[in-house]
């Protein structure tokens, strides 16, 4: 850390709230943050964070992909043929930040609400005022949520031992990349769907469609869809064995 | 009726509903024909007789009604009728959970998450099991994701009428040209 501070995470409600502190404390400008150095201290703060509670350890870590990624892409030369349009790639990123700010800002509004309003009591009794916990108390103004908390207690009483039946099923990647070669070598276009049509077992689906990902990749095949969720058309790529 | 008695009725009427008193609740409970005067006209004679007798308690508009309070002096010999955590503050992560169900209700669990860039699990259960928000519904789209809102106890927590009297939000365009001025 280049700052004599230690902070602890625990401060922080989540990487945002650490980013805007960093933000803060360095007098940084929010339209043009320096991406390098404040991934650099970010870093050292998810190192702390990784001792911590692991949940929260976990947000960190993804913004620290983040920043790195966001890091990376400034690197990459702008295109000079001059397309304006290019967005900063820090601009999501601060679009968030301050997306998070207003709302820090108005949780403090409501902090200062509840202080003023602790000391009232209400005739009405509020529903955290409760003197002692009541077993018998009879249930009034059920929520859903409440529901939900019963079912849930009451499944625990109805677990079953889960066992599950293993069947082997052989089917290989490399199988179904064969498979998808012989079909293109008889018909130039084929149909993912109408290829899917043939099979039967989920798990055999699965690994047909990571086949056509696998040979996509490899520019053996391309891929063509005319809408979401249409038909996959299949033809032969570059690198078409 | 009298406007003496108009007041002890309204009086009466607070001591005993079980919900905050609202105008349209008080016309039902006179009756037809009785042409009283307006319940808020009422409110307004009480608070200011309570006032000039020095009693402990007020009549606050909460949640689109009226009720019966008490003033802050008590709150030391008050809080001995209760259990601890009924009256424990809420942290700071269940105030921004809260902030952000209250400004864009009726939200999903992500809507909250992706604003503030954090698992919002376990603030968003306090704030169910202290009823300060309560589950309305579910989203129409894939994943049918729970939605949102904030309660009646809410408004009553935060002495608040409505949820158009929630505090203002500040507009992105406001914090950036403070942000602007900070840095010269």
């Amino acid at each position: 850390m280049t700052q004599a501070h230690r902070i602890d995470l625990e401060m922080f409600e989540g990487p945002l709230d650490l980013l805007l502190f960093l933000i803060k404390r360095d007098e940084l400008n929010i339209y043009d943050i320096p991406i390098a150095s404040i991934t650099r201290d970010f870093l050292s703060y998810v190192k702390m964070a990784k001792e911590l509670r692991l949940h929260t350890a976990g947000d960190f870590v993804l913004m620290a992909a983040t920043l790195m990624k966001i890091k990376a892409r400034m690197l990459l030369p702008l295109d000079s043929d001059g397309d304006d349009e290019i967005e900063d790639p820090r601009t999501e990123l601060m679009n968030m930040l301050l997306e998070y700010k207003r709302y820090k800002e108005a949780s403090e509004a409501f902090a200062t609400l509840e202080r003023d309003q602790r000391p009232h009591y209400y005739h009405i009794p509020a529903p955290w005022n409760e003197t002692q916990e009541d077993p018998t108390a009879i249930l009034e103004d059920v929520k859903l949520y409440d529901i939900m908390l019963t079912f849930q207690y009451l499944l625990k009483n109805y677990e079953d031992p889960v066992t599950h039946t293993v069947a082997v099923e052989e089917v290989t990647l490399s199988e179904q990349v064969g498979f998808l070669n012989t079909l293109l070598r008889s018909s130039a276009k084929i149909s993912f769907l109408e290829v899917l049509s043939r099979f039967e077992s989920r798990l055999v689906v699965v690994v047909t469609f990571l086949a056509v990902l696998e040979m996509l990749r490899n520019h053996q095949i391309k891929v063509r869809q005319s809408e979401l969720f249409d038909d996959l058309l299949i033809s032969r790529g570059q690198k078409f064995e | 009726m009298n406007k003496t008695e108009l007041k002890q009725v309204v009086e009466a009427l607070l001591i005993a509903s079980p919900e905050p008193l609202t105008e349209k609740r008080y016309q039902a409970c006179m009756g037809e024909g009785e042409t009283g005067l307006p319940l808020a006209e009422l409110i307004e004679v009480l608070n200011k007789e309570y006032a000039k007798s020095e009693r402990a308690f007020f009549i606050k508009e909460v949640a689109g009604g009226y009720q019966l309070v008490s003033h802050a002096q008590y709150e030391t010999y008050i809080k001995g009728l209760f259990s601890k955590a009924g009256k424990l503050r809420l942290s700071q992560a269940a105030l921004e959970t809260l902030a952000i169900v209250a400004y864009r209700q009726p939200v999903t669990r992500t809507d909250i998450e992706s604003i503030r860039g954090v698992s919002s699990d376990s603030s968003l259960r306090t704030l169910l099991d202290r009823k300060l928000l309560e589950i309305r519904g579910r989203e129409d789209g894939p994943g049918r994701a729970l939605l949102y809102r904030t309660s009646t106890e809410f408004l009553q927590y935060f002495g608040l009428n409505s949820v158009k009297d929630l505090p203002k939000l500040r507009e992105v365009e406001d914090i950036l040209s403070e942000e602007q001025d900070e840095l010269v």
